[in-house]
């Protein structure tokens, strides 16, 4: 890898017969053209065309795409959605937070019709939740939890203690014995410190 | 039966699913009223909460209208909810609250006793003057009386109510009788 120059959006940078088109770079008439203000870099490979691309930071931000699962804190409720900052993507946690909506119909696979945001979700609960798409023009990403292994991981009980699940759709506070709906997630077994 | 439950003074009113407010309207945002109920948040209603509303049919709600209905969300995580009707559909008393009359506040504690069953003020007042009565949870009382005077007289009976005994009740409500 040797970084050659600082390149700025919009650079022609050359054709795509000498190199192909890396992260922060795009095509065009058949030229690859800087899309990002950033360093230079290009990556020789052996048999195949060396790759050039645009860096921004030394580490590159790790972007949730479309089918992987984040991490994510709800911040706010409402009868149609729930407002989340996703704060990890797999298990990789991000320098900077982004939002995350869970539309109501996204967030059981069965009788979607009979969902309570309420009953699924809290405002501070940590979920699992799937990237279905990378959002609209509020850069909002959308999310799903309608699947087993996905829903929330981590809530707190009215009392402020950290609460037990006890099947997928209740979990209980170990102080008050008060019981709570969430769309709790089956978390593997390996995964679960006892 | 069977539950115990400790009543306090106060006169601040948050919002509980089921409780019969008093709201005023505020904005109509596309099919939903904004509706002030004196809590933290303004309450949502739905232009087809109505009896008899339809797409087609909608209600004629004006901003500055007095609503009387009940909560069917509200916690303190989601914004408050109202419905002008009851599960089955009905209006059951709930809806705009006509022209005229007098809306006033007073505090939680005053509306629960006059909506204990056989309210001796209420069952006074009435001796006194016919007159129509909203109560509302969140402490807004909206009373309507033939005469303005009549009106005003009744508001400000029930505002004293707050802190008159009963002895002085009865004395204030037989001079006003005489006159």
């Amino acid at each position: 890898r040797q970084p050659l120059s600082l390149s700025v959006a919009g650079e022609r940078l050359c054709s795509t017969e000498e190199a192909t088109a890396g992260s922060g770079t795009y095509t065009r008439h058949g030229f690859i053209f800087s899309s990002l203000a950033g360093c230079l870099e290009k990556k020789n490979e052996d048999n195949e065309l060396p790759v050039v691309s645009v860096v921004r930071d030394s580490e590159s931000q790790l972007l949730p795409n479309v089918g992987a699962v984040v991490t994510c804190k709800v911040c706010s409720i409402n009868s149609r959605f729930a407002k989340v900052h996703i704060l990890y993507v797999g298990s990789t946690p991000l320098k900077s937070t982004f939002r995350g909506t869970i539309r109501r119909e996204d967030i059981r696979a069965t009788e979607k019709d009979k969902v309570e945001v309420y009953k699924s979700f809290r405002p501070s609960d940590i979920v699992l939740a799937k990237v279905i798409s990378l959002g609209d023009a509020q850069s909002n990403y959308l999310l799903s939890t309608a699947e087993n292994e996905l829903g929330v991981v981590v809530a707190r009980s009215e009392a402020g203690v950290q609460m037990v699940p006890i099947s997928w759709c209740e979990m209980q506070c170990p102080r008050t014995h008060t019981k709570e709906f969430r769309k709790v997630a089956r978390v593997q077994p390996q995964f679960l410190q006892t | 039966g069977g539950a115990y439950w400790v009543d306090s003074q106060q006169k601040r009113y948050v919002p509980v699913k089921g409780d019969h407010v008093i709201g005023i309207v505020t904005a109509k945002a596309g099919d939903v009223f904004r509706l002030d109920v004196g809590g933290s948040e303004p309450a949502s209603l739905s232009y087809l909460a109505f009896e008899g509303a339809t797409k087609r049919n909608r209600p004629n709600v004006q901003v500055g209208d007095l609503i009387y209905g009940q909560f069917v969300v509200a916690n303190k995580d989601m914004e408050p909810e109202m419905v002008c009707i009851d599960s089955s559909g009905k209006s059951s008393g709930m809806g705009i609250i006509g022209q005229d009359g007098f809306l006033f506040k007073v505090s939680l504690g005053l509306i629960r006793k006059l909506l204990a069953p056989k309210c001796e003020i209420i069952q006074e007042l009435s001796q006194l003057y016919p007159f129509e009565l909203v109560l509302g949870m969140n402490g807004r009382i909206w009373v309507k009386a033939k005469t303005v005077q009549q009106t005003l007289i009744i508001v400000n009976i029930l505002e004293a109510c707050e802190y008159m005994t009963a002895e002085q009740r009865k004395q204030a409500l037989a001079k006003l009788s005489g006159n």
